[in-house]
């Protein structure tokens, strides 16, 4: 039954087989483990001991900081679209989970080790990369998830990130900045107008230079975040819960969108693109009154006043009210919000009647000369 | 060279263009020009008239904030400003009342600034009544205007009020200027104030001159312009 040949042909079969397995086996250990960030994903800027703003930033996501207590700027003309935690419950629980991420993204199996080059001008496939020292992104970095939704991308950076001024990250063939983990060792630093995607998890200290731009989370753990007039954006994640299988559908819409308008959701929520106008018609006599129209692109909503006075919100387009012709002069403001990162605008349109929609004559008596 | 016969050349059409345009006779190009908008002050207070912006200057008298017949604000032209040493601002203002077309100043203080685009002219010689909004022409009215006995005063005014007569004599409505009768001291228990009016219970055909000195007007022209003309607006009444 067992002849030397049938063992020979077994040993065979068994060592191809071996071998297929490792052909599969090897891609498989390349990708990167997923990293959760659990309680971590509502916020855009979570910081450790204070987060700072100068300036007309926007944040589209929660903010929060703990154990720290301080968060300096951000009242108008800065934005906080989502909620602020201050050193509360829900902070303290998400400074815990990016304690737990960074170190699962710190421990990934290596995919690459890119010590001593530039981020810069490169094509990067899903994996783990490693600097052992500082690591400087300086022009475009393109991550290509080759189609695969939950493809992963870890960066684990011994010491400082660095990126130059309007230096990018850009995603390829449907890659998700959520799916993308910068995990900092130190500090990092966002040159001016550097598009930036992913979560960048610092140890310590992240600063964002004037303009700058995030898709993704600054989330430092034991130091400050410090904005200046910077646009962030927490792209949605569902994937990370779902072990690769369960979140598949968010990023499967998301790639959807790369396939059709090229960007995703998050990118063109992150964009500064809306515009408004508004005129009046008709514009030469103003005995009834006249009509006042916004008109632009990327309008949510518009929120119109008189003299102070909130007489409409539209939500709906076409963006028009009726102002009646009052005595005297009077401020029609138009408030513009917009649908992607475009600062809110108030729009002007001064009036001032003409007599004619002063007169209801009063009665009075007839003793003129006739 | 060829200079002279492009001088020429544009000549012609300017020539042409000029032929071509004045027969089309558009109100706006017809009517002599007037200023766009006229600036007003609204009394907020009753205000002593100076004969100069200044406290110690001659008073020359006293202007109601209210006008006496429908008690509106009062509401005159402005003609110019000034601000003393001290700090005061004082308005130049056209006054209501005799003499005719008199003007002083006033404290800008407890006034409030307005304007106005309409203006109205009226040309005693062909007696029509311009309406000017913008400086355009908007509309010409026929007029009833004062007999050589009893004149309409000529001069620069402005529409002190306008009242809702309804059917008695001169109705529906009528715009009370700031002239006055230069003949007239008295008439009907009033001043003598020369108003723009309608024709409810009087005679006379629109175009003549058989009034005693106010612009009668028809019942369509009078409302059209009760509705739109307001206190303050600029008359100037030309022969």
């Amino acid at each position: 039954m067992s002849s030397p040949t049938h063992l020979k042909r077994a040993r065979r079969a068994a060592a191809a087989i071996s071998v297929v397995f490792a052909f599969v086996a090897i891609p498989a250990a390349a990708q990167a483990a997923p990293v959760d960030l659990a309680t971590v994903a509502p916020f855009v800027v979570l910081g450790g001991q204070e987060v700072t703003n100068t300036g007309p930033s926007v944040l589209n996501g929660a903010l929060g900081v703990a154990p720290g207590t301080s968060l300096t700027g951000f009242g108008l003309p800065a934005v906080v679209n989502g909620a602020t935690h201050n050193n509360d419950g829900v902070a303290n629980q998400a400074q815990s989970d990016l304690t737990t991420a960074y170190n699962v993204a710190a421990g990934q199996a290596l995919t690459q080790d890119l010590s001593g080059t530039n981020l810069g001008n490169r094509t990067l496939t899903a994996g783990a990369y490693r600097y052992t020292s500082s690591a400087q992104l300086t022009g475009a970095l393109t991550l290509d998830a080759a189609g695969d939704p939950n493809a992963q991308f870890v960066f684990m950076i011994s010491s400082a990130l660095t990126t130059a001024s309007a230096s990018s990250v850009v995603m390829l063939n449907g890659a998700n900045p959520c799916n993308v983990y910068w995990q900092v060792g130190s500090s990092a630093t966002l040159g001016s107008t550097t598009a930036f995607q992913g979560n960048l998890m610092a140890l310590s200290d992240i600063s964002l230079n004037n303009g700058a731009t995030v898709i993704g989370r600054m989330l430092a753990r034991n130091g400050t975040v410090s904005l200046i007039n910077n646009v962030l954006t927490a792209s949605s994640c569902d994937t990370g819960d779902g072990g690769g299988g369960g979140g598949g559908a968010d990023s499967g819409d998301d790639s959807g969108g790369n396939g059709t308008g090229g960007l995703t959701r998050a990118q063109r929520l992150a964009r500064r693109n809306g515009t408004a106008t508004v005129r009046r018609t008709p514009r030469e006599t103003c005995t009834e009154g006249f009509r006042a129209r916004v008109r632009g692109h990327l309008i949510e909503r518009v929120v119109f006043r008189l003299d102070g006075k909130r007489i409409s919100s539209q939500a709906k387009s076409p963006f028009r009210v009726l102002i009646r012709a009052l005595p005297g002069r009077h401020n029609v403001t138009a408030r513009v919000t917009f649908r992607d990162a475009t600062r809110a605008k108030t729009l002007r349109l001064r009036y001032r009647a003409c007599a004619a929609a002063v007169l209801q004559p009063r009665r009075g008596p007839s003793q003129f000369t006739g | 060279m060829s200079h002279p016969v492009r001088v020429s050349a544009l000549a012609v059409v300017l020539l042409a263009a000029t032929a071509a345009c004045v027969p089309v006779g558009s109100a706006h190009a017809a009517g002599p020009r007037v200023a766009p908008s006229q600036r007003l002050v609204v009394l907020l207070h009753d205000h002593v008239v100076r004969a100069r912006p200044n406290r110690t200057a001659q008073r020359i008298e006293w202007v109601g904030a209210w006008r006496p017949l429908t008690g509106v604000r009062t509401v005159l032209p402005v003609l110019g400003r000034a601000r003393t040493r001290g700090g005061q601002s004082w308005v130049h203002v056209r006054l209501p009342g005799r003499p005719n077309g008199h003007e002083g100043w006033i404290r800008a203080y407890r006034t409030k600034r307005t304007s106005t685009e309409w203006r109205l002219v009226l040309t005693l010689s062909n007696r029509r009544v311009t309406v000017y909004h913008h400086g355009r022409v908007m509309r010409r009215f026929p007029a009833v205007v004062g007999t050589p006995s009893t004149p309409t005063p000529t001069g620069r005014f402005f529409i002190e009020e306008a009242l809702d007569l309804s059917s008695q004599v001169g109705g529906p409505f009528a715009l009370a200027t700031s002239a006055r009768s230069e003949v007239l001291q008295e008439f009907e228990g009033g001043p003598g104030q020369i108003a723009l009016h309608g024709t409810n219970g009087l005679s006379g055909a629109l175009g003549s001159a058989s009034s005693h000195g106010c612009v009668r007007l028809g019942t369509g022209a009078i409302t059209w312009l009760a509705h739109r003309i307001g206190s303050g607006v600029p008359l100037t009444i030309k022969s």
